[in-house]
């Protein structure tokens, strides 16, 4: 287990500290909620890891044990992240729980279609930053269609027309930069090679985009954490395919086969993960920062639940995916080569080699990268930890 | 058996483990095979009619009929792939047997199970060992044969693992998606059997050295041929045993109770890279919107299987003979 391992580094490296420097660091370690995240990190980054110590050795009570915004923001331990996304009522509870976690540095919010059109999703983005006091945050806007052109699939019977359950939420003040999410993500990581982490909850056109215009794009992205398909089990928007995928097939494929570093999570994983209706009164009855418009909104996808998979709650397909990100260790994953189906009835099917046949001639699996797909999740314990996330006060 | 044999034609491109499924039918008191009907799969189709002739001259059995079947798909697709790096280049792990003296009836494969079905409406089962298309022929020729006919079993599809010719797509299936399509969605009373059942279904080094040392007549003559079919397996999946495909689909035939099965709507895609996936759709789920697999006949498809119960069945039976 990578997690054990640089768990047992981390505190190797803390003993070689100053008496004061420890108790800080292990307070600051103890009180993270992105515990194991900041673990994967030390592998990731040591040499900047061992800066950080320096820093701290200088200057012990920088560290920030509230993670509000600020005061860490240069911080080179903190995970640089993207969110691509298409908010959505679990986008927003995703980009909330980003937003409390303090290991995480969001650089910016692109924003695609899906849930809803564009231009919603690009207002809500801006909106769910500014309800978090995050208007710092660039709200990159995104391609209103998929690579082919036309107009986009929405699902506005899951998320309400308003893409937040339609509770009368008012206009952002702020606006989107000038920037769109393509050219947004190519600058991004490149002035941050290998730092830059991405969040995708969408169709992934814009990271399409991307890794066309830019073919160093793919190597210098740190990781992309897919929410997208469903691995050897029915879709959600036809029995073939899952809708993120099925919003952009050509570039979810072009995606799949860049030679990123890619987690995809599938509905296989996200749906075994719900918030039951007593979850979510307790969370509307708790302290947390967000809990009452969250549970708002969520009312409109709950009912869709019901109705559409007989679920008397919400699954938590975006905030499984974050906790992806944050928290590798609650997931397993199997590696290999995914293609997407672009034509015919089973269009937007992903389609995962196992690798347990070794076959006699090439195939359109064949000579490229493979990627980990999510396999197993500690069910219990991401829902605990999504619920932690949305209790915090 | 208190009740008559179940009436059977088998629809096969053998192929060794169609030679053990063959066996294994005429093995079987519960079954009655009123014939063979061949197609291209394993083999090209005339290499199949051959070679179905051959096992029935091998079984003393050629009181029975094989009717030859369609030489291209069913949009005349010409290209066929055949599996001859699996089953020999003579289907029969490369024995080199003499050509048989029998030879197939003058009706065509799809003419002969129109007539049977006809002959006995609802009493013939299929055992379909290849790729659909005579079937989906026989469905065109007589609009009424989906009702006729008795049971459909199909060896084909891969329900959520992936396939064998690729990591989409099963082999029957492939060899003609088109035709695999129009049977599922036919309103016949069809049971598939896929991948994810019959790659449980293991014969192993140690079952064939039981086969060889016994007395049974079709067991000595399958231990002969299966060489091809070993390697194979020991390439392909590094195990040391063989996938019983063929004869799990009689073993259906013979005692459904070794399965159980799921109900649902199966679906084909013919385009694209995915060219032969099956999609098994099973109500589980409410879509917000109308899908290719709204409002389409269901088929019932095999979820688990006695492996153990099941390769005891076809080891006895062999042994048998």
């Amino acid at each position: 287990m990578v997690g054990q391992d640089s768990v047992q580094l981390k505190k190797t490296k803390l003993m070689v500290g100053q008496d004061s420097v420890q108790q800080n660091e292990l307070k600051f370690w103890l009180s993270s909620q992105l515990y194991h995240f900041e673990v994967v990190n030390v592998i990731a980054l040591p040499i900047q890891l061992l800066a950080f110590m320096e820093t701290k050795q200088t200057s012990p009570d920088m560290v920030d044990l509230n993670g509000e915004a600020g005061i860490l923001d240069s911080s080179p331990q903190r995970e640089k992240l993207i969110i691509d996304t298409d908010p959505g009522i679990d986008d927003a509870m995703t980009i909330f729980m980003a937003f409390q976690s303090p290991g995480l540095e969001i650089l910016g919010l692109t924003t695609i279609f899906g849930n809803v059109f564009i231009e919603d999703a690009t207002r809500n983005a801006l909106l769910l930053c500014e309800m978090a006091g995050r208007s710092d945050v660039p709200v990159a806007e995104g391609s209103a269609e998929p690579l082919k052109g036309g107009t986009p699939h929405i699902a506005d019977f899951v998320h309400g027309s308003d893409g937040l359950g339609n509770v009368n939420l008012p206009s952002p003040s702020t606006k989107k930069i000038e920037k769109c999410a393509s050219e947004f993500l190519i600058e991004t990581v490149s002035q941050h090679p290998g730092e830059v982490s991405i969040l995708a909850l969408g169709p992934l056109t814009n990271l399409a985009l991307a890794i066309k215009m830019d073919s160093t794009f793919a190597s210098k992205v740190k990781r992309i954490v897919i929410l997208g398909g469903a691995f050897f089990s029915l879709g959600n928007i036809s029995p073939a395919a899952e809708a993120n995928i099925y919003g952009d097939p050509e570039a979810a494929d072009v995606v799949f086969t860049s030679g990123a570093n890619i987690n995809v999570i599938g509905i296989n994983i996200t749906t075994q993960v719900k918030l039951t209706d007593d979850d979510l009164l307790e969370i509307r009855e708790s302290k947390g920062k967000y809990a009452q418009v969250l549970c708002d909104m969520c009312k409109f996808y709950r009912d869709w639940h019901v109705m559409s998979d007989g679920v008397y709650g919400i699954f938590l397909h975006d905030p499984v995916s974050f906790v992806a990100l944050v928290r590798p260790d609650l997931f397993t994953y199997k590696s290999g080569v995914v293609r997407v189906e672009t034509q015919g009835i089973c269009v937007g099917h992903t389609l995962m080699d196992q690798g347990i046949k070794k076959w006699n001639s090439s195939n359109p699996w064949t000579g490229y990268s493979p990627i980990s797909v999510a396999w197993t999740v500690k069910v219990d314990e991401v829902t605990n930890y999504v619920k932690d996330l949305l209790r915090k006060p | 058996m208190a009740d008559s044999p179940k009436k059977v034609i088998i629809d096969t491109d053998p192929g060794i483990d169609d030679a053990m499924a063959i066996f294994l039918a005429l093995q079987s008191p519960e079954l009655e095979v009123l014939g063979l009907t061949t197609i291209f799969g394993n083999v090209y189709t005339t290499l199949s009619t051959r070679n179905a002739l051959h096992l029935l001259e091998i079984a003393g059995r050629t009181d029975i009929p094989v009717a030859e079947g369609s030489h291209v798909t069913i949009t005349n697709g010409t290209k066929l792939r055949v599996a001859d790096f699996v089953h020999g280049i003579d289907g029969l792990g490369n024995q080199n047997f003499p050509p048989p003296n029998g030879k197939p009836v003058d009706q065509t494969a799809t003419a002969f199970l129109v007539e049977q079905a006809n002959l006995y409406p609802g009493e013939v089962t299929v055992v379909a060992l290849g790729p659909l298309t005579n079937i989906a022929l026989a469905l065109q020729l007589d609009p009424g044969f989906q009702k006729k006919i008795g049971k459909i079993i199909i060896l084909g599809g891969a329900f959520f693992v992936n396939g064998n010719v690729n990591p989409a797509a099963e082999a029957n299936i492939f060899g003609d998606p088109e035709a695999a399509d129009m049977v599922f969605t036919s309103g016949a009373d069809v049971i598939v059997l896929g991948l994810n059942v019959t790659h449980q279904v293991v014969l192993t080094e140690a079952d064939r050295d039981k086969l060889a040392s016994s007395d049974g007549k079709f067991a000595k003559y399958l231990c002969k041929i299966m060489d091809v079919y070993f390697s194979y397996h020991k390439d392909s999946y590094e195990i040391k045993g063989v996938y019983l495909h063929d004869p799990a689909i009689v073993l259906a035939a013979v005692d459904p109770s070794l399965f159980t099965y799921t109900e649902g709507v199966v679906r084909v895609q013919m385009t694209g890279i995915t060219r032969g996936l099956t999609i098994l759709y099973n109500n589980q789920k409410r879509f917000g919107e109308v899908s290719e697999w709204c409002d389409k006949p269901t088929v019932k498809v095999a979820v688990t299987v006695d492996a153990p119960a099941a390769v005891k069945l076809v080891m006895d039976r062999l042994i048998k003979s």
